[in-house]
């Protein structure tokens, strides 16, 4: 494995993926519904805040459920991860939404077309501050432009955001489901060695654990 | 930075992601992954309440996470980016418009084949609209249930293995004392021992030196 090259890796992938693909059937998509609900992915679902929105209602449904039923941890662990989860799930989406819908504006705001004057220069410098000017331009092509650098933009917030919001928020969110959830925090974790019972070697006697 | 090398960079990132938004999903995705991570492991260390030799165990084991979490996310969304939008590319899922465009120029036997690329024929406008946005929707659906199912459910699950064990092991070592219980017995009788000692209790003349 060590000595195979990237090139190699790669084209293994692509055998394997051209294998998974043969197996799906062939489809010619003619249901109107089908076709809507295509377009409408292929128009809004890559926006990146709409997309972190999905992401995070699926992930509010199956990752509680999944913690809930984690059957290798005991009951009150089990209820403390649900809270933290949920916690973490709203403050990071909540936050993730409005950051990249923010960023997305704001790139859609300097993502104009510039416009110049007869002697050449830019009128609307800042508008067109991030127009991509070297290479051809297509509507479709600079929409999705815009979604790639109001996402990448929206990285670069979330950096410092993550400790300034989304720590706290979370921190603040487990404390009120935990509440909900009924958990206390002086809950002991029982040591079932200390509950053997203990004899007294002189007198023979024996006594119950922990006492 | 100056204005040219700011116009370059543009100029990439525009070619690079203007037609592929779904690698750009899983880019995206990636960095997201790595800067939470790193957002995470900044914390433990700059966190002055957690001791010295605390943070020696937590930062690996935060890196540690951070390394599932990413690999799981890349692979699993990669993939399914990739089969959708191979399904788009060679038609195997097609629109029917594209298939009758495709039919009558007759090419109707290679729609679905392994090799054969679309986006490389020359097409009408109207046509190539149609192409672009059914792939479009095809590879940026196909990124999304990746990251739904790398994301929601393949992390969560390892990640609460590897946790479940992890917590096994503290309860295990936290109820473990290294106190000598009762030095009487010639041993070290301390609880792992004591648990023997739930059976009735006989002790030997053997083990009793006094």
């Amino acid at each position: 494995m060590c000595g195979m090259s990237i090139k190699s890796i790669s084209n293994m992938t692509n055998t394997t993926i051209d294998k998974i693909v043969r197996k799906i059937p062939a489809a010619t998509v003619k249901k109107e519904g089908v076709l809507k609900a295509i377009k409408w992915t292929s128009d809004h679902l890559a926006a990146p805040h709409n997309n972190r929105l999905i992401l995070g209602a699926t992930a509010i449904i199956m990752q509680p459920l999944i913690d809930l039923y984690n059957k290798n941890v005991d009951e009150k662990t089990r209820k403390v991860s649900v809270a933290r989860t949920l916690a973490k799930i709203i403050a990071g989406t909540t936050t993730g939404y409005f950051i990249r819908y923010a960023c997305l504006k704001g790139i859609e705001y300097m993502t104009k077309e510039p416009i110049i004057n007869n002697s050449g220069k830019i009128i609307n410098k800042l508008q067109s501050a991030i127009f991509p000017k070297g290479v051809k331009v297509t509507i479709d092509g600079l929409k999705h432009y815009k979604n790639a650098i109001g996402t990448i933009a929206g990285l670069g917030v979330m950096l410092f955001t993550n400790f300034l919001i989304d720590a706290p928020l979370t921190k603040l969110l487990t404390n009120k489901f935990m509440k909900k959830l009924d958990i206390k925090n002086n809950a002991v974790i029982k040591n079932p060695y200390l509950d053997c019972p203990r004899m007294d070697i002189f007198t023979g006697e024996t006594n119950k654990g922990g006492e | 930075m100056n204005n040219k090398a700011a116009l370059s960079i543009f100029d990439k990132l525009y070619t690079k992601y203007s037609g592929n938004m779904g690698k750009m999903l899983v880019h995206t995705g990636v960095i997201g992954w790595i800067l939470s991570s790193a957002a995470q492991i900044a914390a433990i260390i700059v966190n002055d309440k957690i001791p010295k030799e605390q943070k020696m165990f937590l930062i690996p084991q935060e890196a540690a996470d951070a390394c599932v979490n990413i690999l799981s996310f890349y692979a699993v969304t990669r993939s399914f980016c990739a089969i959708a939008k191979r399904l788009g590319k060679t038609g195997r899922w097609i629109h029917p418009i594209v298939k009758d465009f495709l039919s009558k120029k007759n090419l109707a036997k290679k729609i679905g084949t392994t090799g054969f690329d679309i986006s490389k024929l020359k097409l009408p406008d109207n046509i190539k609209s149609t192409y672009n946005w059914f792939s479009q929707g095809l590879e940026v659906g196909g990124t999304t249930l990746g990251a739904i199912l790398s994301c929601n459910l393949i992390t969560p699950l390892i990640r609460n293995l590897y946790a479940s064990k992890r917590q096994k092991n503290n309860i295990a070592k936290m109820n473990t004392p290294t106190v000598q219980c009762n030095p009487l017995y010639g041993d070290k009788v301390n609880c792992p021992i004591r648990k023997t000692l739930a059976r009735p209790i006989t002790p030997s003349n053997g083990q009793l030196k006094v």
